[in-house]
């Protein structure tokens, strides 16, 4: 099986460097160490240090050229998924774009996945007027789940890959959600002052245990059961259904884009 | 004596949107937040363009309010409350089967602070819209860096082939009822995203081969010291990014280490950035050009968020007033933070329709 | 100016081209000519680097550019030698509006600003498109993108440029105006230019070389000596052989002064017998058929918006007739042919057929009426397999099982069943949604542009297939510009320009009428003669 975006052991470094570095940016609430009486603001800085750091893996992608085949694959994939976002806006949970980036992994390997996931997401983005300092997570996350994608074994084929991609899309669909809760949780309901009751909001300086409690209680409520499921259901489904041919047609394109290359 | 039209340097947009975030990020003193917003609105409304993604604008203002009365809603709901105003005593309801307790009495004090904090994500929202609003995006991604530059044609071909998606669709769509299929909902997206996508895929070989033939990727290529230290200051900056958020996180590490750290991080990166797009040999045709206007807003912007920033560090009060006070801002504040809204009148106006059409002349 | 010495290129241990030897002196035009499949993309990718790039495969010998060997270079290396134009203009495009789109390939060479200025203006000017300078090429119509592209390799200054059939899917006027372009390209910069093309008849007026591409070797030289014997030939050569003609005509013009000087050697009045008896035999067959079905449209209009893109359309398909209809591109062509299928609504008029309103019926019972093949014919297949497509055809249509299949043999016997559909040729690929839709057995058979991308072998085997379904007692509609095509198919021709009909009836008499649609063989011989076939049998009576 090809690669189409070659990741070198510099590239690889790179890629975890930078994921760490996300990682960190996403756990933020639940690392924070805060002195007692102070005022704690959700870090706004994170939301500018993620596109340079995504900015970085990017460069480091495509340093010394991409293939222009790989390029215009890019660029159509990206395109299909923006539209299938657009299209799957309105309906609440109905979320097509998983589907087609699991794939997009799976048949050109991490690195196009981790691009393809940053790029797609971007462009609807851009398309649909969804710039918000939300979009650097949003990336990052699709970034990793396109990536993932690209690292499950290899020679798994036929109805077993199926198989495997599905399990892989719904739990895939349900992390994402994870994540990009967590990067909304203190913005969206506030910082907790230490000495407050309060139920499902972040209390900065908690013990770890006491925010995830917290974190799970205003995740089931909010979106684990209804977004994140409808989310992960459709991928299922879509995987399912149009997953092998969605897959021979990938295929394809990959022979026709990347093989014959020298 | 009117000005001419034109577009502004997108960046210079960016960068005056993000001054005014910066300056709504660091602050949950009300008058100042609505001061940044009606700078953002104003100068929205008096420079955007007529195209699609300036009316979108109306979108983030609902998100914006939307973004305000969740959050406040939340903290009536969740309960909770600290402060001695009580407003309202709700009765307090157990949710089964866990020990969360919903509503009970709401002060006062807590409904003001989430209400602040509410504008605060909500002013943030619409400085980025603003920006979104103003600045041409296919405009912007051509002002991305070299090192980006491939990644920035990667978008600017999705965001063409988006149209042409659009007529293949219906092209196949009309083809596909010209013959037998399922009938199912499944089977019938099936039978015409296959379609969409082996023409969209074969297309993107055909574009290959156009850009190809055109000289794409003709840039010299990197020296083996070049490449290498390009990795390193990479692979360093981001490094440099980890250690600095770690720093920042726990509060072992005294500010004075953590910071410089964070910064001494971006910095790198910044620098491996530039140095993987210097070796490139491309050239731009009519380049958005940094002009005196495009200096003087960015210029605006920025101010705004040192002033901002100056605030946050000198005068706490002011930044974060008690939520039961009257929330004052200094005069001398208030006029930094306008100069936000001078854009409005330093900028050209944004081409329309009727400027960007040719003249013909009357015969 | 273009060299190659002894050029040979093998896909997986099979030959494409053996020993190639060739060379194109400075503002020459060679034209490329061949039957599908015989090398000629091969040919074309040798030059641009395509081949083995893109393409895989093993290539050997030695290819000069002004005399120096460029083989080894890659193809963005040869972009400011050699500019390459590929068949569909708008699937090459990176940009979108006219100017970025000449700007880009100067950008990639590193061109300074002011350079690049220029040599965009120059352009817009040499190729006449400067009033288009600001529009978003997907607005743009065939020509003016075809245009385009040619000029946004040309900003590059290459010395050699490379098209692949650029004027497949143009319509005549558009055709002669990229070709024109072309001609002064050679004659005012002295410009190289190597031209792949099917349509022999709009290239050879202006080739100064052919390259006859057959099994894997190529020929070169002077046009009339080379097609004394070419496996393939325009009208007017066939005709040219046929009355034994030497030298052979290149031009209308010298075959007209030709015909003039050497009688043609058959009677004015057998002439008009013949006619006259092709005549009755026609109308007799008309006769018998008028009952069975036909697809009668009165009046039809259809709008876009606010735009009228039709207006007050009659038209007649009788069972057993094939019927051509002509006109430009954009002139509603496509629009009628889905109005009649009943897929596109109407704003007043009626479409009648035995069954009813094709409008109004169900999407099967439509099938099994009005069948269509769109202009892309690959947009009708979904699947996998050849096998996989028919079977779905005919478990769709509940027929028994095969009958897609015995269909498909029909038309073109010994397609692999296990083949993917889009890896088939062009003509292999409309055989298979011609079979696919003809599974549903319908009364009417509509056909957009099928002949795009088919050589002259290809077109005859096509029209003989229509004339068999219509001697079977299908009402055939062809939209095509092919004229030749049209005078080798047709029995009667609706000319449509901005929508309105503009002339209507026997394809002798239409044709005869109107100088942009008339075959050679009527330019030279003037009415009633259409094709070779009917010059040769008349005299053979004679």
């Amino acid at each position: 099986m090809n690669r189409a975006i070659p990741l070198g052991l510099r590239s690889a470094a790179v890629l975890a460097a930078a994921s760490l570095a996300g990682l960190l940016m996403l756990l933020w609430p639940l690392l924070l160490s805060v002195e007692p009486g102070a005022r704690v603001d959700p870090p706004f800085l994170f939301l500018a240090l993620l596109p340079l750091v995504l900015a970085v893996v990017l460069a480091e992608f495509s340093e010394g050229g991409m293939d222009a085949r790989v390029l215009a694959v890019l660029g159509v994939l990206t395109a299909v998924n923006a539209v299938l976002r657009g299209l799957s806006a309105g309906a609440g949970g109905v979320e097509l774009v998983f589907f087609l980036l699991i794939l997009g992994g799976r048949v050109f390997g991490p690195g196009f996945g981790f691009t393809l996931g940053c790029t797609s997401l971007f462009a609807s983005a851009l398309v649909t007027a969804g710039v918000g300092p939300w979009l650097p997570f949003q990336m990052l996350v699709a970034a990793w789940v396109g990536m993932c994608a690209g690292l499950l074994p290899r020679r798994v084929d036929g109805r077993a890959e199926i198989v495997m991609l599905i399990c892989y899309g719904v739990v895939a669909a349900y992390v994402y959600g994870l994540f990009l809760n967590l990067s909304g949780w203190p913005f969206l309901l506030g910082v907790e002052v230490p000495g407050a009751t309060g139920g499902l909001s972040y209390l900065a300086g908690a013990p770890i245990w006491e925010n995830l409690q917290r974190f799970a209680a205003y995740t089931l409520l909010t979106s684990t059961s209804t977004f994140d499921s409808g989310r992960a259901i459709t991928t299922a489904v879509a995987l399912a259904v149009l997953g092998p041919s969605v897959l021979a047609t990938l295929r394809r394109a990959s022979r026709r884009a990347v093989t014959s290359r020298r | 004596m009117t000005r001419l039209a034109r577009d502004l340097h997108p960046v210079a947009w960016w960068v005056w949107a993000i001054g005014l975030s910066i300056a709504a990020s660091l602050t949950t003193n009300p008058v100042i937040l609505l001061t940044v917003v009606g700078c953002a609105v104003t100068v929205v409304w008096r420079r955007r363009s007529d195209q699609p993604w300036a009316r979108a604008f109306r979108l983030y203002c609902w998100l914006a309010v939307a973004v305000v009365v969740i959050r406040v809603l939340f903290r009536i709901l969740l309960g909770g409350s600290h402060g001695s105003h009580l407003w309202w005593d709700l009765p307090q309801l157990r949710l089964w089967p866990t020990d969360l307790i919903l509503l009970g009495p709401v002060t006062g004090e807590s409904l003001l602070f989430s209400l602040y904090d509410g504008m605060r994500l909500a002013a943030l929202l619409l400085c980025i819209g603003a920006a979104n609003a103003l600045a041409n995006p296919k405009r912007l991604l051509k002002s991305l860096p070299p090192a980006l530059y491939e990644i920035g044609t990667a978008l600017v071909v999705a965001v063409t082939a988006i149209p042409q998606l659009a007529d293949s669709v219906r092209r196949v769509r009309a083809a596909q009822a010209l013959r037998p299929g399922p009938r199912g909902r499944v089977g019938r997206l099936r039978r015409f995203l296959v379609p969409v996508l082996e023409d969209a895929l074969e297309r993107s070989l055909a574009l290959a081969a156009g850009m190809d033939a055109r000289g794409y990727g003709r840039t010299g290529d990197l020296t083996a010291r070049q490449r290498l230290v390009t990795g390193a200051l990479m692979l360093a900056g981001l490094l440099g990014v980890c250690l600095g958020v770690y720093a920042v996180l726990d509060g072992t590490v005294p500010g004075v280490v953590a910071h410089p750290l964070l910064l001494g991080g971006v910095a790198v990166a910044l620098i491996g950035l530039t140095h993987a797009g210097r070796t490139v040999t491309r050239t731009r045709y009519r380049p958005d050009r940094w002009r005196t206007p495009e200096l003087l807003v960015a210029g605006s912007g920025l101010m705004v968020g040192v002033t901002g920033v100056l605030l946050a560090r000198l005068d706490v009060v002011v930044a974060h007033p008690a939520p039961m006070s009257w929330p004052g801002v200094p005069g001398p504040v208030l006029v930094a933070l306008l100069i936000g809204v001078l854009p409005a009148v330093l900028a050209p106006p944004a081409t329309r329709a009727e400027t960007r059409a040719p003249v013909e002349v009357a015969a | 100016m273009i060299e190659f010495r002894d050029v040979s290129v093998t896909f997986d241990g099979n030959p494409a081209l053996t020993g190639v030897d060739l060379s194109l002196a400075e503002g020459e035009l060679g034209l490329v000519a061949g039957r599908t499949g015989a090398g000629k993309s091969t040919l074309l990718g040798v030059v641009t680097g395509a081949v083995p790039r893109f393409t895989g495969g093993e290539l050997r010998g030695d290819l000069l550019v002004d005399g120096v060997s460029v083989i080894e270079l890659p193809p963005r290396e040869r972009a400011h030698l050699i500019g390459a134009v590929a068949q569909d203009p708008a699937a090459g495009f990176v940009t979108d509006s006219v100017e970025e789109e000449l700007a880009y390939g100067m950008e990639q060479l590193g061109l300074t600003q002011a350079t690049m200025r220029r040599r965009v203006e120059e352009t817009l000017d040499l190729l006449g498109i400067a009033d288009l300078r600001h529009r978003e090429l997907r607005t743009l119509s065939g020509g003016e993108q075809q245009r385009v592209a040619i000029g946004s390799v040309l900003t590059m200054h290459p010395q050699v440029l490379v098209l692949d059939e650029p004027t497949s899917a143009l319509d005549p006027t558009a055709a002669e105006d990229v070709l024109a372009t072309l001609s002064r390209l050679v004659h005012d910069l002295g410009l190289t230019v190597l031209l792949a093309e099917h349509r022999l008849e709009r290239v050879i007026p202006f080739a100064d070389r052919i390259c006859l591409v057959a099994d894997g070797r190529v020929r070169i030289g002077e046009p009339a000596a080379m097609l004394a014997d070419a496996p393939i030939a325009p009208p007017i050569v066939e005709l040219g052989r046929a009355l034994g003609w030497s030298p052979l005509p290149l031009t209308v013009r010298d075959a007209r002064r030709l015909a003039r000087q050497t009688p043609l050697g058959v009677d004015k009045a057998q002439l008009g017998a013949d006619r006259a008896r092709l005549g009755a035999d026609r109308a007799q067959l008309g006769a018998d058929k008028a009952q069975l079905g036909v697809v009668v449209a009165r009046g039809v209009s259809v709008a876009h918006g606010t735009r009228t893109v039709l207006s007050d359309v009659d038209l007649t398909l009788a069972a057993g007739e094939v019927t051509a209809l002509m006109g430009r591109n954009g002139s509603g062509k496509s629009t009628l042919l889905w109005t009649l299928q009943g897929g596109r609504a109407r704003r007043s008029g009626t479409v009648s057929t035995p069954a009813g309103d094709p409008a109004r019926m169900a999407t099967a019972e439509r099938r099994r009426t009005v069948a269509l093949v769109p202009q892309t014919a690959a947009d009708l297949l979904y699947l996998e397999t050849v096998a996989a497509e028919c079977e779905a055809a005919d478990e769709g249509n509940d027929t028994s099982a095969g009958r897609c299949r015995s269909i498909l043999d029909s038309l073109v016997p010994g397609i692999p069943g296990d083949r993917h559909p889009r890896d088939l040729s062009e003509g292999q690929r409309l055989a298979l949604a011609l079979a696919v839709v003809l599974t549903s057995d319908p009364d009417a058979l509509l056909l957009d542009e099928p002949t795009r991308g088919l050589d002259y072998p290809g077109k005859r085997a096509l029209g003989s297939h229509l004339s068999r379904l219509a001697a079977d007692g299908l009402a055939v509609l062809v939209a095509s510009h092919d004229v030749e095509f049209v005078a080798q198919v047709a029995d009667r021709v609706l000319v449509l320009a901005d929508g309105e009909v503009v002339s209507a009836g026997p394809v002798r008499d239409v044709v005869a009428e109107s100088p942009s649609f008339a075959p050679q063989v009527t330019k030279i011989l003037g009415p009633p003669w259409l094709t070779v076939d009917e010059v040769v049998a008349a005299r053979e009576r004679a």
